[in-house]
């Protein structure tokens, strides 16, 4: 008997239809575990549920969350009104809202528990399937996809086909997790996944950490992927029992209907950096060192957690910040702030000449220019996103922690040299 | 509506990698009113340019693969609702569009070797669902359709993805 892939199995868990049913290329209804909605879109999702079905309560009040993140410092007086329809509508229907400062949606997902492996949860959010990182079927959907699904916990979906993609090989610091992370999209992006669902496996998959493991996932979207996917494994269950959440292991099965399957080795990868005017635009660092960066964002889904900040505070402990560049950091949730506080890189930080920011999305999300700046603030950021004009005026190009520290206190491309070594 | 037969006269745009541009132009996008969405479909497509303005009532599309491709816009759509086109046959569409399309209850049915089939403008066309079939009655041949998702059906029946959920 053929095996399932991973999301062939969470779907199968959350379908009335019959196994015949679940195959690649098929349409079928699914029961949603978690609804959300932000301040993008979320004020959007209630005009249609009100338009739609006046005098409604939603399918399950204690199954829908609004996590406003994308404008965290309402820097639009529209951004304002749209938050406060937020409240408004969540306190008329007692649900629950993660208000601003308290971070990024997908990642409050698993930071606090609100979803755990095998769950299926669905949000506005393009980069809802970092969720997969921890083998939860997360997926961005439109307005109209989330309003009916506020007021039936529907939705469908189509049954992607999955591509197996092997990590192997060792990689040792200043590489981490996002230099892995730009390397594997600019192969899948040639290898092309549109459309398709990609597991990881490997050596190198199961010794990465749950922040890791999101950084990697988080940039399967800019390869035009559905989402990417690891094993819910010990280091999946390790992280739920400090939530107390027990969890079940999940894995696709060996013998599965896999599209593909396909090997990347990373042995001693160096540094990447994603250069104008695409995500997947990677180069190694050697091909554009020296560019002269002006803005520098730490922050976003991608690279914003008390670990990547950590990283940076590594390489700025005892050197200062250029004074030619603006550096800010935009912790992903507030628990990562805490951790920043507590374990003493936000002092480092701030001491070097970094400026923190509330928790919340950063550059990605639409019209943060005052993180950027203008036509000359050639930007480098740890997010996800460089297209043309989203993030600012100028060109902007994506790295790691390490590298956007490194080249805060050169103002231009760097490497990282550190001055005084901290754990 | 799985046992239902969908019938019409063809109309023929067999066109392949028919973008959203070509459909509804990116510079009419402040205009949302069906009606007046209705005389712009296929105003920046060679050929078709004055399709908008015909009378294309309860007639069937024909057009060929990756139709709908490009942006989210969802006037790409209300358009041929507004025209009041009872399906879109095509080889293959855009995901973006065949979910709006659904969504809006829009039928979209798939036909991968639609090119090779021999259809004529106003042949008379029929769809049976259930057997996952299209039928040129002018002419008597049949071809086999993908087959048509159940929730699909469920969508396209109530008149769209938000009339639906009135009922759920």
């Amino acid at each position: 008997m053929v095996g399932s892939t991973l999301i062939e199995k969470i779907i199968r868990k959350h379908t009335d239809a019959s196994d015949e049913e679940i195959y690649p290329g098929n349409i079928v209804w699914i029961n949603l575990d978690l609804v959300t909605a932000r301040d993008y879109a979320g004020p959007q999702v209630i005009d249609l549920f009100l338009k739609h079905y006046p005098g409604s309560n939603t399918f399950n009040n204690n199954k829908i969350i609004f996590t406003p993140d994308c404008y965290p410092y309402g820097n639009d007086p529209k951004h304002v009104k749209d938050q406060e329809k937020i409240r408004v509508f969540a306190k008329e229907h007692n649900i629950r809202v993660t208000d601003l400062g308290s971070g990024i949606g997908s990642h409050l997902l698993f930071r606090r528990g609100f979803s755990k492996p095998g769950d299926i949860a669905f949000g506005a959010d393009s980069h809802y399937n970092i969720l997969g990182a921890l083998g939860i079927l997360g997926q961005g959907a439109g307005d109209v996809m989330l309003a009916f699904a506020f007021k039936t916990g529907k939705s469908w979906i189509k049954i992607p086909e999955t591509v197996k993609v092997k990590i192997e090989g060792k990689y040792t610091w200043p590489t981490t997790s996002k230099d892995l992370a730009l390397y594997v999209l600019k192969q899948l992006h040639e290898y092309g996944i549109t459309g398709k669902a990609v597991e990881f496996y490997g050596e190198t998959i199961s010794e990465l950490t749950i922040d890791d493991r999101v950084t990697l996932c988080s940039l399967i979207t800019e390869a035009s992927g559905m989402i990417g996917f690891v094993s819910a494994d010990e280091v999946t269950a390790e992280y739920y029992k400090q939530l107390n959440i027990d969890i079940e292991l999940l894995s696709g099965d060996e013998n599965a209907n896999y599209a593909s399957e396909l090997t990347i080795n990373v042995d001693n990868l160096g540094l990447y950096v994603a250069c104008p005017p695409h995500p997947h635009n990677v180069k190694p660092i050697e091909e554009v060192l020296g560019t002269p960066i002006k803005s520098i964002i730490i922050g976003s889904c991608t690279n914003g957690s008390a670990s990547d900040i950590h990283e940076a505070a590594r390489v700025l402990k005892g050197s200062h910040v250029n004074p030619e560049v603006r550096f800010g950091i935009v912790p992903a949730t507030r628990e990562d702030f805490v951790e920043i506080n507590l374990n003493g890189d936000m002092t480092v930080i701030l001491e070097a000449g970094g400026n923190f920011y509330g928790s919340g999305c950063s550059t990605c999300a639409k019209g943060q220019y005052g993180l950027t700046g203008g036509e000359t603030a050639v930007t480098l950021t740890t997010g996800n996103r460089n297209t043309q004009g989203k993030i600012g005026p100028a060109d902007v190009y994506l790295a790691s922690p390490v590298v956007a520290a490194a080249t805060a206190i050169e103002g231009k491309i760097a490497k990282p040299i550190i001055k005084e070594m901290i754990k | 509506m799985s046992n239902e037969i969908i019938d019409g006269k063809a109309r023929k745009v067999l066109v392949d990698d028919i973008d959203t541009d070509q459909i509804f132009h990116q510079s009419l996008l402040t205009i949302h009113n069906p009606e007046e969405i209705k005389p712009h479909i296929f105003g920046n497509l060679d050929g078709y340019r004055d399709f908008g303005k015909e009378n294309h009532t309860d007639k069937i599309l024909i057009v060929g693969k990756n139709f709908g491709k490009g942006s989210t816009r969802q006037q790409a759509v209300t358009g041929f609702l507004a025209h009041k086109i009872k399906a879109i046959i095509g080889a293959s569409f855009g995901p973006i569009y065949y979910s709006n399309a659904v969504n809006a209850g829009l039928f979209l049915v798939e036909v991968p070797k639609i090119a090779n089939f021999s259809i004529e403008e106003n042949d008379e066309l029929e769809i049976n669902v259930a057997q996952s079939l299209l039928t040129n009655k002018t002419r008597g041949t049949s071809i086999k359709c993908e087959k048509i998702p159940i929730p699909v059906l469920d969508i396209i029946k109530a008149g769209g993805l938000m009339s639906l959920g009135e009922k759920m």
